[in-house]
Parts: C-alpha cells; structure tokens; sequence
C-alpha cells in the first residue's frame, strides 16, 4: 500500500492563496477562471472493529468557469467491501458571492452544493457523501487571510438519500439529516521571504471537521492536521491524519490518512 | 494595389495608440507564489504582452508591451480578477509629446482618453507614471477619497457622458481617471 502512495507522486497548482488550500475541506476562494485542476486524493482509514486499513481512492477533476463560479466532478474507489471497485461519484460546485481584498490579505464568502451517489454498503449512522453516502448537501463558508495566516469556518446542511442498487439508508429514517461544519487554520512556515517561484513553499494546517446528526442529536469532531508543500508554485503535495476527539456519532473508521496529489492546468480553455 | 497598400499604410498609421512602455501593477487578495503565479499567467496570455517580472513579495508586476500596442487597462484588470484577485495599484509609463493637461479636465491621446485629477496645469513632455484612479485600480477606500477631486459622473461610469462630451468625444467613450 505505502508503494502505491509514494508512487503517486505528481503535484498542483491553484489560485487561492496556499495557505488557505486546506486538505479536508475547501477555502471560500475559488481557483483561477479557465483553470482544470487535477487531483488524486488517497486516504487509508483504520477500520475501528478489525483494526483493517481501507484504502480510498477519490480522483477529482476542477473547473474553473469563471472568477466566482468552479466545479468538481468527483469519483470513488475503495476495497473498504474487501475487492477494490468504484463506488460513486459525485459533483461539487461553489460560487463565491463576497470578495474584499486589500494587498496581502483578504475575506471570502462563498456558497457551496455537492450531490453524490455511491453504491457501496452503508456502515455508519454519520453521513459521508464523500465516499460512502447517496445524498446532497448545501453550505457557505467564510476565509480571511492575513500576510501568511489564514482562517476559514464553513458549515453545510446534509441530506442522505439511499444507496444506488438497493443499498438502502440503513438506519432509521429520522436520520438522514445533519449539519456538518469545520474550523480550519493554516500557516505558510516557507519561505521566509519570496525571490522566485522556484521556492518550494511549506504550510502547516488544523482543521476541526464535525457533523451533528439533527435525529438523535449525536456528533463526531475530528482533529486533522496536515503538511502542504507547494513546488514550482504550481503543484501540491498534502499529507494529513485525521483523528476523532468525540465519536458519539458512529462511524466504521474514524482515524487515518490523507495523501492529496495536485495537479492544474492554469488558462486551460478559452 | 500600390494604391490600396498606401492607403491600408496610412490608415495604420493614423491607428498609433498613444505609447506605453510598461506598467507596473499591483495585486491584492494573495500572499504567496501560488497566487501569484496564476495572476501572472494570465497577464502573460494576453498577446501583444512581450513580458512580467513579478516581484511575489509586494504582490507586485511589471508588464512589457509590444511597441505600438493598444494597451487596455481594463483587460489587465480582467485577467487578474480572472485569477480570483484585484487590483490594488495600476501606473503606466506613458510617453508624452508636448501634452497640454489641465486639472479634470482629458486629453485624448490618439484613442487613449486620459481624465486627470489632482494635477497642476501644466506640459507634459517625454516619459511620465500616471497612475489609474477608475473604480477597480485602486482599493474601495481611495475610489471614494478621490472622489473629492471631481464632480464630474465619469469618474463613476468609467464613459463619457454629459459632462465630457462637449469635446467631441462619443458618450460612452471608455475614459480612464489618472493621476501623476
């Protein structure tokens, strides 16, 4: 498996600033107009019963229509149901609608909706449409940034629908609603002072990411720190770990790893 | 056909735009190289746009041009909006030959309408950095603070309109405020 990570070694690009390109959710900034990016995201997330890594693959294409609007078309692989097969996919598109920036900082509020459907089996009472769940969500988000801090809070309302080929919700209808939401924090930590864009850039993040489910009221809160380097300002490398500080709210595996691989295509169509 | 090639030649030469060597523009909304890096490709796909130093620290680029270029303020603005940012601060290298300007008052340089606040009367002669005043070249703040120095509507509509088309000029002429 570590084989299979470590050869994933291509990077990205973006037009948000780096230190706001967080790993486990997305700033309020949008990237560049007429930019495709390219991203592979691989977790391996530790099975809470068996103590078995499953292994997610999550490829991810981004589009950049225009200044305010981009979209992500999304799919799901995972060998979580023992064989490695496609699961899902799913579609994400944000539309920034507040934009003030001064020289070396700003503050961005956009609007966020995702539909996802995925055929896997269903473990878990808390809903992931990234990966396990059929289902919608729609959210707003808020980023400031400052010199080399960046800040952003957003938090979405989540539907769950049933899983395609009669996968159906498998807990009680009474919880297929929740509200999901994270704090993210990131610091660019190099280079210390630009001269090219030659310079590899480094950044360290913390996110907090939580649901509450609106049923019965229980919730999870994981903490997920990640190391982002940014080479030849165009391409990414992020690797995290996410931990549950609160499991209330079930999940089939709460702790594991993130390697996030990046890739854009800046001025990619007219 | 010698004929037409003259004519077409004298035409072309009439097209000479007012002559811009370079202009410095700064960005804001970005800190790192990243950001930056996406304001500078695009500045870079615009065609008659010969080359961008980009200094990432200040957020700041010097764009070269093609001599004779039409150079469209607007469309550099364009492409770093594109890039998901704004313009804090646009000043361009213009060449002058003996351009009598008055305070608010334009001159039309050969299509390049220039409406100047903040100035004293007087020649202008060889190499000079104006800078842009129009709304999206400067923050919020100071588009409202220069708004002291006018009275005039095109500072707010960026056009032509009844009180500049006494001159000749078009309504809806596209006129840029500058400064020295």
């Amino acid at each position: 498996m570590k084989n299979i990570l470590l050869s994933f070694l291509i990077f990205s690009g973006y037009s948000v600033c780096a230190q706001e390109l967080f790993t486990w959710s997305e700033p309020a900034s949008n990237m560049a107009a007429k930019g495709i990016g390219i991203r592979l995201n691989n977790t391996l997330m530790k099975e809470n019963n068996s103590g078995k890594y499953n292994y997610h693959l999550l490829p991810e294409v981004m589009l950049g229509l225009s200044a305010n609007l981009m979209i992500h078309v999304e799919g799901f692989l995972s060998n979580a149901d023992d064989k490695f097969t496609a699961e899902g996919a799913a579609i994400y598109a944000k539309y920034r609608i507040f934009s003030e920036d001064e020289v070396h900082n700003h503050f961005r509020i956009a609007l966020y909706t995702r539909a996802a459907i995925n055929n896997s089996d269903l473990h878990q009472p808390a809903i992931e449409l990234s990966g396990h769940n059929s289902g919608y969500e729609a959210g707003m988000v808020l980023t400031k940034l400052v010199n080399k801090i960046a800040y952003s809070a957003g938090g979405s309302l989540v539907h769950a629908t049933n899983n395609s080929r009669d996968k159906k919700y498998f807990v009680n209808d009474g919880l297929r609603n929740a509200f999901a939401w994270n704090v993210s924090f990131g610091k660019l930590m190099l280079p210390k002072e630009y001269t090219s864009y030659g310079q590899t850039n480094v950044n360290l993040m913390m996110e907090v990411l939580g649901q509450t489910n609106f049923g019965n009221g229980r919730s999870y809160v994981d903490i997920a720190p990640t190391i982002q380097f940014i080479i030849l300002s165009k391409m990414r490398l992020d690797a995290g770990y996410r931990f549950a500080m609160v499991k209330d709210l079930g999940r089939s595996a709460t702790n594991g790893f993130l390697l996030r691989l990046e890739y854009n295509i800046f001025n990619a169509f007219k | 056909m010698k004929k037409i090639i003259a004519a077409i030649a004298l035409f072309i030469s009439f097209q000479s735009f007012a002559q811009i060597r370079t202009v410095n523009l700064q960005a804001s909304g970005l800190t790192c190289s990243m950001c930056s890096n996406s304001i500078n490709k695009a500045l870079n796909t615009i065609d008659y746009v010969t080359n961008v130093k980009a200094n990432i620290k200040n957020s700041s680029f010097e764009i070269s041009f093609k001599p004779g270029a039409k150079i469209d303020f607007d469309l550099l603005k364009k492409k770093v909006e594109d890039a998901g940012f704004h313009v804090a601060k646009l000043t361009a290298v213009v060449n002058f030959d003996n351009e009598k300007i008055e305070n608010d008052r334009h001159i039309n340089l050969n299509g390049l309408v220039l409406h100047f606040l903040n100035v004293t009367d007087q020649q202008l002669n060889g190499e000079k950095t104006i800078q842009v005043l129009d709304k999206g070249f400067v923050s919020s703040k100071d588009f409202k603070k220069n708004a002291q120095y006018t009275k005039m509507e095109c500072y707010k509509t960026g056009v032509t309109g009844s009180c500049c088309t006494s001159s000749g000029l078009v309504a809806g002429t596209r006129i840029f405020h500058v400064t020295i």
